[in-house]
């Protein structure tokens, strides 16, 4: 490597590698918290990588995970019934989402101005189960279960530590006193969490067939959590991959053209 | 020694010289073509939103309430839209030449109702009028004046009066000549669910219309 | 000397002379030949300063600046806004790309000595503008109002009750309240809002600094006659679009397929003021200053310690004795420098961990290391090092650097038609 390129090389290593080491560092802390927790499980995702998509049938899979467990307790405002439709959403047709939305009832006013319960729309946002966070408390033992809307990137390690609550609940060790409606699990930080296991094997009977083991159950929800999260990926990395391939090849002419245009001066 | 500062190529770009390079030339160009589509998202963001597109789904209206005479409001996509419940005598008169040779446009010829409200009635049930209630002159709500004569002249055979600028409707909402107002009320898309329940925002089924086809809202 | 046969061109000119202006500061504007990629990050910064400030505008017209609806309305910027997600992610990865781009100007003036006289001024307008930045980052990132927005804005106002006597007032004027609330959100937005425009017009008075006496280079002599320079314009107006297109692909990459990655997934979690994270961390860019904060046990000398770190750079060109002002010549101060880069990485490290441990101790001497860099060693080595001897002028330097026979090459290269 020319010697002239070596510091800009160090630096930006440097920067990248500094870019990369800063969440490390965090999820350092929140495991050295809780000496001894075990590197979270590695799982293959079908959104991995820049090429990476979502797969169709583990999305509505886990959806209705979702759907029959999870949203007994936990709410997920940001998405509207609407957003599972069409091919950046789940796949569903316009009709089979009004369905689904009609199943939920919504609060609403009447015609006479006292307050009723309407079928949802598509339009709507996911009905909550709980009206608001004081409910969500005491029906949960003093916990309020998180909204699911943004979970996988509001977590250190994302699908993996979802994943890993999912399936990290195991009987407490010898040594460790659980406090009262406490659960052990390996992951979540502390090792004790309020939610109890929800899934098992069997949770659910899948409309495709696929035998609804526990880590598949957990693969499922997470890779619908994780598009829930952010429904724009596949858009996003395929225009990525438009906007870099340009840029390569504006750079590789910008080059050709500044080397014409310094050919003229001793430099 | 020569002013090697502006050596000649340096002079060709500056001024404009002709000497042109395909690398500074496509260069250039793949600039200048990556601002504009760059510009894109930004101008596309300030369309409509998803959510937004959403909210403007059809509504349906329970028209059981609803009086011969009667008028009620509803907001669709953010306008007020009328649904008047009009009388046998009122429906009468909008045939009658003491209301039709005041009007502009009578047979609604200019394209402010789809296809299936070109008609006297500019509805699908001649009971149901389905009007967008903002005013074609400057956007004002007209005021529901159904009662013929009164303060407004004894030839008035009752409609809309909009209250801005004087501008007058029939009952079927078509517009007066010798108004500011220069076109007809719109007719949103609709159609009847079932006998009592009229669904705005939505042809009947297997026609098709864009509402954004008027000529004016 | 007319800017252009144009007729309209001239009479706009004659009337006001912007194509005259345009064509002096960014056509034929001579600059000195040898400049090398280190002196792409200027114009960078100006671009980065730009797509902050459209995108930023771009995001103000869906954004809601009310505690009930704040984090929701950036999530629905995400979801539902046409390309939101783009500008989003474009915005908030921007503002670290920015704080890279003038932290590697920062360090390219250092080095070269890019701040000594004349350009001292310039240099302080620098310091005024990465000032300005810092208090735009901390209030932009309080805007969506995660939990680390909300928090980060609690610790980092309660700094100012510090201050002996007025700091608890001090603290209450700034939140308009008796905690971090809708009241200080709404302020940091309008702030936000404003101090972009701010430093645009700092950055102009950073141009006009410039512009007095030129570029320096990275010889760091001044330019002797007009066979050491060449006119801005093609020579690094291509240079400069080339790297910003290099940049760009790295801007792309985060953007696009790790938008996350320098941020904080805490702030994915809306605002509760009734529980505090177990770690509350500003974002990267402001580590290192977090650490010198946190390197001294006591409030007040904390918060002292924290803004001398940043003050103490408007005052370089006079701690900095040397005569001479590329650290190229200078055999010991180029090594010192690297010294500074690894202290300003270490301290990043320390602000990102917890204090405990290894860290405390890092720390502290990370601390020390940066004043006694600025307050100590820079005037000693300016003192006692030995330069090494410079060049005759720049164009000497580098048809050296090409080898003597380049000597007639160049000259049968200017004779070319």
């Amino acid at each position: 490597m020319k010697p002239r390129l070596v510091v800009p090389a160090l630096l930006a290593g440097a920067v990248i590698a500094a870019a990369m080491l800063a969440q490390p560092a965090q999820s350092a802390r929140a495991q050295a918290a809780d000496a001894g927790a075990p590197p979270l499980p590695d799982v293959s995702w079908s959104f991995e990588g820049p090429f990476g998509t979502f797969d169709r049938a583990a999305l509505q899979r886990g959806f209705q995970i979702y759907s029959q467990v999870c949203s007994a307790c936990h709410s997920m405002n940001l998405l509207t019934y609407a957003d599972l439709a069409g091919p950046d959403g789940l796949g569903y047709t316009a009709a089979e989402v009004k369905a689904i939305a009609a199943q939920k009832q919504v609060a609403d006013i009447g015609k006479d101005g006292q307050p009723i319960q309407r079928a949802a729309l598509p339009a709507d946002h996911f009905v909550a189960p709980f009206p608001n966070e004081n409910a969500a408390r005491t029906a949960n033992n003093g916990a309020v279960p998180p909204d699911l809307s943004d979970i996988i990137k509001a977590r250190e390690g994302g699908p993996r530590y979802v994943y890993g609550i999912l399936t990290g609940f195991r009987e407490p060790p010898k040594n460790v006193t659980m406090r009262s409606g406490m659960n052990y699990n390996l992951y979540f930080p502390g090792h004790q969490i309020a939610m109890p296991q929800p899934l098992q094997d069997d949770s659910a009977q899948y409309a495709d067939g696929t035998k609804a083991t526990l880590p598949q159950e957990a693969h499922d929800v997470v890779t619908f959590l994780t598009w829930a999260s952010d429904p724009m990926t596949e858009q996003r990395k395929r225009t990525g991959a438009k906007v870099i391939l340009f840029l390569l090849a504006m750079t590789g002419v910008l080059y050709g053209a500044k080397r014409r245009v310094w050919s003229d001066v001793e430099h | 020694m020569a002013d090697s500062a502006h050596s000649p190529t340096a002079d060709a770009h500056a001024t404009g010289g002709t000497r042109r390079d395909f690398l500074v030339i496509a260069g250039n160009a793949l600039l200048g073509v990556g601002a504009a589509v760059s510009l894109w998202p930004l101008v596309s963001s300030m369309n409509p939103a998803r959510d937004v597109l959403a909210a403007g789904a059809p509504i349906d209206v329970d028209l059981s309430g609803l009086q011969p005479g009667q008028q009620i409001i509803v907001l669709w996509r953010s306008r007020p839209i009328f649904i008047t419940h009009r009388m046998p005598a009122e429906l009468k008169k909008l045939q009658e030449p003491s209301d039709t040779s005041l009007l502009r446009d009578p047979n609604s010829e200019v394209l402010q109702q789809p296809p299936y409200a070109a008609n006297w009635h500019r509805s699908i049930k001649p009971d149901y009028l389905v009007l967008v209630g903002i005013c074609t002159h400057l956007g004002c709500i007209p005021e529901f004046t159904p009662q013929p004569g009164g303060s407004l002249g004894p030839a008035w055979p009752g409609g809309y009066f909009c209250p801005c600028h004087g501008s007058k409707y029939d009952l079927s909402g078509r517009v007066f000549n010798g108004v500011p107002a220069p076109y007809n009320l719109p007719v949103p898309p609709h159609h009847f669910v079932n006998d009592k329940t009229v669904r705005i925002g939505e042809n009947p089924p297997n026609t098709a219309w864009e509402f954004s086809s008027i000529v004016q809202i | 000397m007319a800017v252009s046969q144009n007729k309209l061109v001239q009479w706009i000119d004659h009337r006001l002379p912007v194509f005259t202006f345009l064509d002096h500061e960014l056509n034929e504007y001579p600059t000195p030949k040898n400049l090398n990629y280190w002196w792409n990050f200027g114009s960078l910064a100006g671009v980065m300063l730009t797509i902050m400030i459209v995108t930023g505008i771009f995001l103000a017209m869906q954004y809601d600046p009310n505690v009930n609806d704040a984090f929701q309305s950036v999530e629905r910027i995400m979801r539902e806004v046409n390309y939101g997600w783009l500008i989003r992610y474009i915005h908030m990865n921007g503002a670290s790309f920015f704080f890279i781009v003038v932290y590697i100007h920062l360090f390219r003036g250092l080095y070269y000595g890019s701040y000594k006289a004349p350009r001292e001024l310039l240099w302080m307008l620098g310091v005024v503008i990465i000032l300005l930045m810092m208090m735009t980052a901390f209030m932009g990132y309080v805007l969506p109002w995660g939990q680390m927005s909300f928090w980060g804005a609690t610790v980092i106002t309660n700094l100012f009750g510090a201050i002996p006597g007025i700091g608890k007032d001090i603290v209450t004027w700034l939140w308009g309240g008796f905690a971090i609330g809708n009241p200080t959100l709404n302020r940091f937005y309008a702030l936000h809002y404003l101090l972009p425009f701010v430093i645009l017009g700092v950055v102009g008075l950073h141009m006009v600094a410039l512009h007095q006496h030129g570029s320096n280079n990275p010889l760091g002599i001044d330019r002797k006659g007009p066979q050491d320079s060449v006119p801005f314009h093609p020579y690094y107006t291509y240079k400069d679009m080339l790297g910003l297109s290099v940049f760009l692909i790295v801007f792309a990459a985060f953007v696009f397929y790790f938008p996350n990655v320098l941020g904080d997934p805490q702030n994915y979690i809306p605002a509760n003021p009734l529980q505090t994270p177990p770690e509350i961390v500003p974002e990267w860019y402001l580590l290192p200053f977090y650490a010198i904060l946190r390197a001294i046990p006591n409030k007040l000398l904390g918060v002292c310690a924290l803004f001398a770190s940043i003050l103490i750079l408007f005052i370089v060109p006079w701690l900095d004795t040397s005569k001479v002002r590329s650290a190229y010549f200078r055999p010991v101060y180029k090594w010192v420098f690297w010294l500074l880069v690894i202290d300003a990485f270490a301290l990043g490290a320390v602000g990102a961990h917890r204090p405990e441990g290894i860290w405390i101790v890092v720390g502290r001497l990370g601390t020390i290391y940066y004043f006694l860099h600025f307050l100590v060693l820079m005037p000693l080595i300016g003192w006692f090092e030995r330069p090494l001897s410079l060049p005759p002028s720049i164009s000497e330097a580098v048809l050296k650097k090409r080898g003597g026979g380049a000597l007639a090459g160049a000259a049968a290269t200017r004779a070319k038609p």
